[in-house]
């Protein structure tokens, strides 16, 4: 063996070892209350955590490098932010920090290549049992438009997540127009998405003659990018969110995926009780607020705190969200209200799991099971308690620091009271 | 003599036809609130946080007349008493929420009915918020269904000085004097900080920075001392000398400011950084008016002795963060370390400044205790009770008959299905002063002619 074929060898098996090291911990937890994302009610297990994934769960206590007993704590995938912008803004009011609008693309923009992993929602979240979300970008120029993308919150700079998994939308009452138009635009968008071949979507030049001298291309001032995110909407069949409240929209909407076959969840849905039977039929997840029960406009009047629980009892999957900005926490607390007012508790998990992985195609997420992602949390309490804390979160086998900002300013300012605070 | 005499009886009677002219001259805006018909209630066996910090298990309360008339064990019942069971469930004082824009801001959000910010000018002490309320806002209801019986709305935070508030008790009427809570004191909004000077540095007017914040205030201050020490003058006239002069003219801004300088009228003040708030206090010593409660105050832990020391409350998220830069350094903790100040002499309490907020203050308050304890405080939850009823009972002023259950005091209770800091309690009956407002069993509840026959015309708006 020269030197030069031993250097070779070398490093390829330090990069095997270094890729070990940072994946083959083994860990074992021991002694969990598990909610798995699937069943409705708990079982006791032990969850073995190898490269990343979840081994095996079994009543066995393997020999693992390490073991963490979770001595009958209640043990959940971590929980899915389905409606967020983590990542994409830091501070709501300061336009410099938010990534989150477009000015020139449009149905075509997507939020990804803003993605901050140092962004402080991110420890925030995640110390909140918040494992991954979905960030959605805002104000998109046209009533469909816009890519979401999917990020792990854990701080990566090599960023974990998947790009453009979703597009969206909205129609609903508006200062500026008319919501007949909003569908008619919505419909004229959906009939270009589907007209377009997969011969022209091969190349630019192709695109651009396609688009030449299309009265709506010109009217929404549409660019190559956006006809290429038309085309998967079509063609991949692309989960479309889209927000609306007014239960005669929702009607509406309900006849547009079935007269395009969209992949398509409802969000805000604040009347989905009056029409209930039919998104149940029509299998239509929805993303909803479980504690907004405020009737905050005129497409919301049947805005009610026990939505959640009637929804379910139609047989309707849900997710939960929470006011944006920075209060996606807010999720598991709004699960702890709608379980008060009526939804199972194991309904209640999976809207903040496994419904969401189910909707978006991502199997590896929101189920405790062998070969899923190992984000899990081992909660101090019963999680859809607010007062209930994680006292572990793995992401991705990886056991995460729940070190936040915030934990770091209130130290400095009840320890080490003898040094001036800037010292401390 | 004679003259002397005369003048006696003429000064005598004069002073007597001014003060009947001012007793018969009308105030305005006085509560004309009166309860509604109210039972007799014996709540048997139940656990009662009294909201001054206690914790009593197994334990009767009787409320009759509107009034908590006995707390103790096995209390004897009587014909007259209606006996509620109230074994494994818990009591406290009704929830009041010191940070309220119901009515002001009501749903539907819409631009006809948000009036709660006079944002055409940095100072506007002359509007009230009362003045502002939509009766009819559906939010009132919501609120009850979460325990709140009293609540103050403000206004809003675009001004340095934006008006007064008002106290309420939850009952929704037809007019705005039948909610106000009687006797309760009025109070005036201020705002420091990234509001005030955006909304009118945008405008290129003065405020556009903190300093101009600052300066903005204190000129008012000034403002309003010369017009006290002209009232004063004025007052302190014998009765023949003020027949001659002229009382100095009325000045709806200058009442307010003069109002509270004189202490009748309480400082609620949006502010949310610390070193803001040592500014605030600065300017109320150099003016000597007393600030009673910093709202919002996300940076209040970073001070917390010093509002001890000044003997100023706090109104507090548990955990709202981020919207702005002067809410970015929240701490989860801050609720506990602003009521741990100064060996627990702090005045902590949980705010809603929120539709939904409103509905779930029980949550908040479980929230920052659990954040507290785990900073290694040792408060209890009978302790943290007090951030929801007797501390919001204290800054708005009415304390001596309300937030706590104490004997005496109005009968203004909640009776919860579980303990009140876990998130599956409910509140199951709501008594204002002694009147069964809200009853989950029986569907008891009250709708604004909002609701009625809105989505359906036979039903009420959330009617199943």
């Amino acid at each position: 063996m020269n030197i030069s074929k031993f250097l070779k060898i070398y490093v390829v098996f330090c990069l095997i070892l270094f890729n070990q090291t940072a994946y083959a911990n083994e860990v074992l937890i021991t002694n969990a209350k598990i909610y798995d994302g699937q069943s409705d009610n708990p079982y006791f297990g032990n969850i073995l955590i190898k490269n990343g994934k979840i081994l095996s769960i079994s009543d066995d206590i393997s020999n693992a490098e390490r073991i963490i007993d979770a001595d009958g704590r209640i043990v959940t995938p971590g929980f899915i932010a389905s409606d967020t912008e983590i990542g994409v803004i830091e501070i709501g009011s300061l336009s410099v920090t938010r990534d989150d609008s477009p000015k020139i693309y449009n149905i075509g923009f997507s939020i990804f290549d803003a993605f901050n992993p140092n962004s402080t929602l991110i420890p925030w979240n995640r110390a909140n049992g918040i494992t991954s979300a979905l960030s959605l970008p805002k104000n998109s120029l046209s009533p469909i438009g816009g890519l979401g993308s999917f990020f792990d919150l854990n701080s990566d700079l090599n960023i974990s997540g998947k790009k453009d998994i979703v597009m969206i939308g909205k129609v609903g009452g508006s200062s500026s127009k008319s919501r007949a138009e909003t569908f008619a635009l919505m419909e004229d968008i959906l009939d270009l998405a589907f007209s377009i071949d997969s011969k022209v979507i091969k190349s630019d030049t192709e695109i651009i003659s396609f688009m030449n001298d299309m009265p709506l291309v010109n009217h929404l001032n549409l660019k190559v990018r956006d006809i290429k995110a038309l085309y998967k909407l079509a063609n991949n069949r692309l989960p479309l969110i889209i927000e609306s409240n007014r239960a005669s929209d929702i009607l509406k909407l309900i006849k547009l995926k079935k007269k395009y076959n969209l992949n398509l969840i409802i969000m805000g849905a604040q009347e989905a009780t009056l029409v209930s039977t039919q998104i149940a039929e029509s299998r239509i997840p929805l993303i909803i607020d479980p504690m907004n029960n405020i009737p905050n406009s005129f497409d919301e009047l049947a805005s009610n705190i026990n939505a959640s629980a009637r929804l379910e009892q139609a047989g309707i999957s849900l997710m939960f969200n929470a006011p944006r900005d920075h209060n996606y926490h807010l999720i598991r607390q709004g699960a702890g209200v709608a379980v008060a007012n009526g939804m199972s508790y194991g309904g209640a998990i999976k809207a903040l799991t496994s419904n969401f992985s189910e909707a978006f195609g991502i199997s590896s997420k929101g189920v405790l099971k062998k070969g899923a992602s190992a984000d899990l949390v081992i909660w101090s309490s019963d999680p859809l308690e607010p007062s209930s804390i994680p006292e572990k979160v793995f992401i991705n086998g990886v056991d995460t620091s729940l070190i936040t900002r915030s934990l770091r300013l209130q130290d400095r300012y009840i320890q080490n009271l003898d040094k001036p605070n800037t010292y401390r | 003599m004679k003259i002397i005499y005369i003048k006696y009886i003429l000064s005598f009677s004069l002073a007597f036809f001014v003060s009947i002219s001012a007793a018969s001259q009308n105030i305005p805006f006085e509560s004309t609130y009166t309860p509604m018909s109210h039972s007799s209630v014996l709540l048997k066996n139940a656990n009662v946080f009294d909201g001054d910090g206690n914790k009593f298990l197994n334990t009767d309360i009787i409320l009759q007349d509107g009034k908590i008339v006995a707390i103790g064990k096995d209390l004897p019942s009587s014909s007259d008493l209606e006996v509620v069971d109230a074994t494994d469930k818990w009591v406290t004082p009704g929830i009041i929420d010191i940070h309220s824009h119901m009515g002001v801001y009501p749903a539907p959000s819409v631009t006809s009915s948000s009036d709660g910010n006079e944002s055409t000018s940095p100072v506007t002490a002359d509007v009230w918020a009362e003045h502002s309320i939509w009766v009819q806002d559906p939010q009132f209801a919501l609120a009850l269904k979460g325990g709140v019986t009293s609540f103050h709305i403000l206004p809003g935070s675009a001004n340095l000085i934006g008006g007064r508030g008002v106290t309420a008790k939850n009952v929704q009427r037809n007019t705005i004097n039948s909610m106000k809570f009687p006797g309760a004191p009025h109070s005036l909004k201020m705002a420091c900080g990234e509001n005030p000077k955006r909304v009118y540095g945008n405008r290129g007017k003065a405020p556009k920075t903190r300093m101009g914040n600052a300066a903005g205030y204190r000129k008012s201050w000034i403002e309003a001392s010369g017009y006290l020490s002209k009232l004063d003058e004025y007052e302190k006239k014998s009765e023949d000398v003020k027949e001659m002069g002229y009382k100095p003219q009325r000045d709806l801004e200058l009442e307010t400011l003069a109002g509270v300088l004189r202490g009748d009228i309480l400082v609620h003040n949006h502010c949310y950084r610390a070193e803001e708030m040592a500014m605030m206090i600065d300017i109320a010593n150099e003016f000597d008016y007393k600030i009673t409660a910093f709202h919002h105050a996300v940076e209040a832990y970073k001070i917390a002795d010093l509002l001890a020391d000044n003997n100023i409350c706090a109104a507090l998220w548990a955990d709202h963060w981020g919207f702005k830069h002067e809410a970015y350094d929240m701490v989860q903790s801050n609720v506990a370390i602003v009521d741990q100040a100064r060996n627990g002499t702090g005045c902590a309490i949980v705010h809603s400044d929120s539709d939904i907020g409103i509905q779930h203050l029980n949550q908040e308050a479980s929230k920052a205790l659990a954040a507290g304890v785990r900073a290694g405080f040792d408060i209890t939850q009978a302790r943290a009770m007090k951030w929801i009823t007797s501390n919001p009972a204290r800054a708005a002023g009415i304390y001596d008959v309300t937030g706590s259950i104490k004997v005496g005091k109005n009968a203004d209770v909640v009776l919860w299905s579980e303990n009140p800091f876990s998130v599956y309690s409910l509140a199951e009956k709501v008594y204002i002063d002694g009147a069964l407002a809200f009853d989950r069993e029986s569907g008891l509840e009250p709708a604004s002619d909002f609701d009625i026959g809105i989505l359906n015309p036979s039903k009420n708006r959330i009617d199943e």
